[in-house]
Order: structure tokens, then C-alpha cells, then sequence
């Protein structure tokens, strides 16, 4: 019950607030070379494995944003997002999975210029970001000393979406986009040891991110008002 | 074109201008590091160690052509077994996995091998009887600040009097050092960097076993046993290494994973000499005397762990995590304990002694069991001369400044060249083998 009351509120919300709420999902194409370094490291070091480690590459992404009500062109908004990244190598007696969670909080700078381009739109997007890595040994959380192994970053996020509204409905619409995104990221000192058990063969916590994605999005657009 | 042949178009580009460039992305990105790496020039291991192993196997492993010399007769190092005294099997040297958060923690997991987490009951022979517990706090050496002073001078400061002599020796002699020569602040430090796990694992078989199977196995063939180098000159483009018989060995780099008293001492002369800075650094790197000593008794008289000794700071019952249950009870002893028992100058002399203070702890019943011995003094074995590597005091950054290489053609690895907190170890060993190789791979690659 409370759900239901919560979902009509936020949808009425929404509704009166919003000149737009989005919910979408994609997949994320990531490129970090420290990350790829510390499991490249991992292989390296353990000729035992038979079947590699891969890296980190490919992930889902789900996000919420919400636009806030304006006249212009250009409009503005925050937008949620959460993504996950997986690499499993299933060796007899060790299946070793890293899982990776990222969580952008951010900014959305929504540009749509009907005059000109019909149906398309542009967003600039600039979050904070955090990250949890983790790793699971025989499908149990690898844990030492009764303690989970987890590594954490931080790091800004830029990211340039484009994109083109289908109209499913009155208010809803849908859309394919494409984004690409940088982020200038820091792991805590221990992702090292996560990933490769090591500490110091991989140097500098800090790195750059570099994603990209493709997705669909669900919007409810409300009218303008002018 | 119309709006829906429009839309889909350019739906179908956006995915494949992304879907394609991905698959040929993560095409491009290697499995490994020195993936491609294609080289022909020749490796040379000094020491069949854990570090020695370690290296050979990895450079197996990317096709690099190598040879390990070794002085001994048998490969391992510092891991060995003993069959036949007990009804299971002993080791002899390192027995105890600290924390499988570690290379060889997988190594383990990936080969099955059965652990069982070491968590045997304490008992403290203090003023003359066996307590439970000790009435002031000994964990004191871990924090901010602490100073650059021995165990022993900071345990007296701490008000930790002569009768906690021996409670505080055990403490040092688990870093394998004499209280009066381990640094507490160095020690400290390397507890910072520590990061391979607090829980001490034992082995159903032995540690020796895991190696050997799991590593050893891999590279036996180009273990040549009973070769001293005597002598490295790195004054040309190739290496040439000269053995106690003068047999020579050419090389392109050489991985020295010899006991840091090897170094120490000068058994091995270099040409041209090391660079002072290094010999300085490997002279501030502590090793004391260690030993093993295995009691067998036909009665479990004794508790699973007794701390505080005077003989021995620490006995442990050594059939824990075994399969079979024969009454072996464990006599380890490092530093200043170690070098009196050395001197007293046979095994029978040094097993009596023992004998005497588990008599004087348990009434006699030591005596009244005691079936056999057996010593295992890594203090007098020519090729170790002690336990493993300590911090001392003013060591400040010596283990960093004995780990660099040399002109791109020495490499330093073993336990004691472990610049991560896990010296003293045969993972923290492990690692330095593996760390080396990728090192002469980023000089090879440059």
C-alpha cells in the first residue's frame, strides 16, 4: 500500500513538477587501463588458471533523470545512474568473479531544438561518481579474516548523450540514444589487492575512464506550458 | 526517406557504429601484460626457493628460456619435509599460510589443497606457571607514532618488566628476530602494508607439498642442484656466473634469490662490486637464528600452544590440522633463544634442554614420554645461515634500495626483498619471483 501511495504521488509529482521524467537502460562499453592492468597482472601471475580473467568491459546501465520545467531550448535537470560491470573466468575449483558497481549522481544539461532538428536532442551530463568492486571465489564473497574484500573510487563524470524521441503515446515517448563519457577516476589503494591479491605493480590510483553506451529511454514529457 | 525509415536507419547505425568499434576494442585488449613479449635471451636463477620457483614458473609459463643454479641438494629453500618421524608429514621449515589473500591463497583454492585454520588455544608459562591469560596488555606494538626503538627497550618502557622477557621474545620471535634487534617502528610499518590476511592457515600435507606439486613439478628439469655460484661478473654484455667447481653459466639477467646473509656476507662476489648504497642496505636487513625443533611423546601432555619460555618462547602441538593425530609437540625458536641453543653444539644438547623446561612446565612428564627428536637448525645450514628477514632498527628504506636492479642484468627477489610487508613469508617470496620477472620484461620492452 505505502508503494502504491508513494508510485502516485511521485508520478503526480512528476506530472505537475517535470516538464520531463526518463528512465532508461543500455549497454556500457568501458575502457580503464588500470583496471585492465591489474587483471592483465592477474593472469600474468597465475599460470595455474587455465581459462583468463577478462577485463572489464562490458556492463549494463540504468538511469533516472528528471528535467525540470522550462520554455527554452535548453532546459535542465539530475539525473541518477547505476552501472555494472562483470568479468567471470570459470577455472575448476576457482571460478573467480569481479563484480563492479558505479553510482553517478549528476547534473543534465538537456538541449532540444524542434525549429531545427526535429525529434533530436542533446544532453550534457556531468555527475559524481562513486564505485564498489568486489570479488566473489566459487560463488561465495571472497572474504579474509571474516572481512569481504571491497575497493571503492571516486571520480567526475562528462558525458555527452544524443538522442531521438519516437512518440509511443500522448506524454510518451520513446528514444534510442548513444552516449560516450570520461571520467577522471581514484581507486582506493586496495583495488589492487582485490583484483590481483598484490600491492604496488600497478602503479598511480589514479586513472581515466572512458565509456560509451547505447539504450533506449522511456519518457513522460509534459507539455510546454508557454 | 521517410520519418520511419529514417529513424530506424539511424537506430541501426547508432548500434552498430558502437557495437562494432566495442567487439574490435575488446579484441585489442590483451589477456596479460607481455603478451607479445618474444624474447630470446637467457635467464638465470640463483636460489630454488619459493621466489626462484616462482620466477622460473612464470617464465615457463610466457616460453623464456631459463636455468635455475642452486646451491643445495634439494630445491624449496626454506620449506622442506620430514616423513617417517610422525604419522603425518612435517614441515621442516616455513608451515603456516599468513592469510590466503595472496597469490598462492588461489594456488591453493585452484589445487584443492586442504587448510585448516590454525586456531589453537594459548597458554603462558609466567612466573613460573601456566596461566590462561597475563595480567598487563602486550599488544603494544601497533599504532601511530611508535618509536624507532627495540621490542625489548619499548616493552620496558610500556612498564612491561623482566617478567614479561620471554612473553615479549615470542612476540619478536614470530618476526623471527631477537626482541632486543626488531624495530618497532620499522615492524609496524611493514603491519601497515600487510595486506595478504591476519588468520594463520596449516596444511593437511605441508607447504613443501603445495610447491612442489604445484610449482616445483613445472620447472625441475632446469634446477641444476648442488651448484655454488662463487662468482657474478656483470662487466659485459652477457653475464657470467661462476660455480665453486668453476663451471661457468652465461646469461642476458640473472634473478638473485639468495638468503639476505648470503648477501651479507660476501659468499658470492660481484664484478664490478655492488654499488655501496646496496651493500649498506642489505647490512641494515635483520636475519637472526632460527630453529626447529619436533618432540615426539607417546602422552599429549602438553597444552596446543605454551608462550614464554625461556628456552623456547614458543611451543606449538604440531599435529594440529593434521590427519593423523601422532603427539609431536613443536620447539620454535628464534633470535637469542636460537643462537644459545646453537651454541650449546649438538642436537642431543639441545633437545635435553627443551626436555628440562617442559619437564619443569608439566612436572616431569616430558621426560617420562619423551620418545624422539628432531632438529632442524636453519642457523648452521651454510646456503640460510637464520629464519627470515626482520626489520632493524634505523632501517628506514634499506629494503627498497637492495631490491632495485642492476644496469638492467641483476634482479633482486626472495623473502627478504619483499618491499610490501609480506617478507618473511612464502607468499611475500612468491611475489618478489613474479615481481622480478616483470621487471626484467618492462627493461626488456624498453
Amino acid at each position: 500500500m505505502k508503494v502504491v501511495l508513494f508510485g502516485m504521488l511521485f508520478f503526480t509529482f512528476i506530472s505537475t513538477k517535470a516538464q520531463e521524467f526518463r528512465t532508461d537502460v543500455s549497454y556500457k562499453y568501458m575502457f580503464s587501463n588500470k583496471w585492465d592492468k591489474a587483471i592483465q597482472s592477474y593472469n600474468f601471475s597465475r599460470p595455474f588458471i587455465e581459462k583468463k580473467q577478462p577485463m572489464l568491459i562490458h556492463g549494463l546501465n540504468a538511469s533516472v533523470s528528471y528535467i525540470f520545467k522550462s520554455a527554452k531550448s535548453l532546459k535542465h535537470g539530475i539525473n541518477l545512474s547505476y552501472s555494472y560491470f562483470n568479468s567471470s573466468a570459470e577455472n575448476e575449483n576457482l571460478n573467480n568473479i569481479l563484480n563492479l558497481h558505479f553510482l553517478n549522481l549528476g547534473y543534465i544539461i538537456h538541449y532540444q531544438n524542434n525549429d531545427k532538428a526535429n525529434g533530436f536532442y542533446t544532453d550534457l551530463i556531468i555527475s559524481a561518481v562513486s564505485s564498489g568492486l568486489y570479488r566473489n571465489v566459487n560463488g561465495e564473497p571472497f572474504e579474509y579474516d571474516e572481512k569481504r574484500t571491497k575497493a571503492f573510487g571516486i571520480g567526475g563524470d562528462l558525458c555527452i548523450r544524443a538522442g531521438y524521441y519516437l512518440n509511443l503515446k500522448n506524454k510518451i515517448h520513446l528514444s534510442p540514444f548513444v552516449l560516450v563519457g570520461y571520467t577522471p577516476f581514484i581507486y582506493s589503494p586496495n583495488s589492487e589487492a582485490v583484483i590481483n591479491q598484490t600491492k604496488g605493480l600497478v602503479n598511480n590510483y589514479w586513472t581515466g575512464i572512458f565509456t560509451t553506451q547505447v539504450g533506449l529511454t522511456f519518457h513522460i514529457i509534459q507539455p510546454k506550458n508557454d | 526517406m521517410d520519418r520511419r525509415h529514417f529513424i530506424k536507419q539511424s537506430t541501426l547505425l547508432s548500434i552498430g557504429g558502437l557495437l562494432i568499434p566495442s567487439t574490435f576494442l575488446s579484441a585489442c585488449r590483451k589477456e596479460t601484460v607481455f603478451e607479445d613479449i618474444n624474447y630470446d635471451g637467457k635467464v638465470i636463477i640463483i636460489g630454488a626457493g619459493v621466489a626462484g620457483l616462482y620466477a622460473a614458473y612464470i617464465l615457463k609459463s610466457k616460453g623464456i628460456n631459463f636455468q635455475i643454479l642452486e646451491a643445495s641438494a634439494n630445491h624449496g629453500g626454506r620449506l622442506g619435509k620430514l616423513t617417517g618421524f610422525a604419522n603425518f608429514p612435517i614441515d621442516t621449515g616455513a608451515q603456516w599460510l599468513h592469510g590466503k589473500n595472496s597469490i598462492l591463497g588461489d594456488l591453493i583454492t585452484k589445487s584443492n589443497t586442504k587448510i585448516t585454520l590454525d586456531n589453537s588455544e594459548t597458554k603462558y608459562w609466567f612466573n613460573n606457571q601456566l596461566v590462561n591469560s597475563l595480567a598487563q596488555n602486550t599488544d603494544i606494538f601497533e599504532g601511530d607514532n611508535l618509536p624507532d626503538v627495540s621490542y625489548k627497550d619499548y616493552a620496558l618502557q610500556k612498564g612491561l618488566g623482566n617478567e614479561y622477557k620471554y612473553i615479549i621474545e615470542n612476540i619478536a620471535g614470530d618476526q623471527g628476530a631477537a626482541a632486543s634487534r626488531l624495530s618497532v617502528f620499522g615492524n609496524n610499518e611493514d603491519e601497515e602494508n600487510w595486506n595478504s590476511g591476519d588468520d594463520d592457515f596449516k596444511f593437511q600435507e605441508t607447504f613443501f607439498d603445495l610447491i612442489d606439486k604445484q610449482i616445483a613439478n613445472q620447472v625441475k628439469d632446469n634446477i641444476l642442484l648442488n651448484t655454488i655460484v662463487s662468482k657474478i661478473d656483470y662487466s659485459q654484455s652477457k653475464i657470467q656466473i661462476t660455480d665453486s667447481n668453476n663451471n661457468l653459466y652465461n646469461a642476458d639477467k640473472v634473478i638473485i634469490t639468495v638468503a639476505i646473509p648470503i648477501l651479507k656476507s660476501a659468499d658470492i662476489q660481484f664484478i664490478p662490486a655492488l654499488p655501496s648504497e646496496k651493500i649498506t642496505a642489505f647490512s641494515k636487513i635483520g636475519m637472526d637464528a632460527g630453529m626447529k625443533v619436533f618432540l615426539k611423546f607417546s602422552n599429549k601432555f602438553y597444552d596446543q600452544n605454551i608462550i614464554g619460555g625461556s628456552i623456547c618462547a614458543a611451543y606449538a602441538d604440531d599435529s594440529i590440522g593434521k590427519a593423523q593425530n601422532d603427539n609431536i609437540l613443536l620447539a620454535f625458536i628464534m633470535g637469542e633463544q636460537a643462537e644459545y641453543l646453537t651454541s650449546l653444539g649438538s642436537d642431543t644438547a639441545i633437545t635435553n634442554a627443551l626436555i628440562q623446561e617442559l619437564d619443569t612446565m608439566y612436572n616431569g612428564q616430558a621426560t617420562a614420554s619423551f620418545i624422539a627428536s628432531h632438529v632442524q637448525n636453519w642457523t648452521t645450514n651454510p646456503f640460510v645461515k637464520g629464519a627470515y628477514s626482520y626489520s632493524t632498527i634505523g632501517m628506514v628504506d634499506a629494503r627498497k634500495i637492495a631490491t632495485q636492479p642492476i644496469n638492467k642484468k641483476l634482479y633482486f627477489a626472495g623473502e627478504a626483498m619483499n618491499t610490501n610487508g609480506h617478507h618473511q613469508t612464502v607468499h611475500g617470496a612468491a611475489e618478489t619471483g613474479y615481481r622480478e620477472v616483470i621487471n626484467i620484461l618492462n627493461d626488456i620492452k624498453k
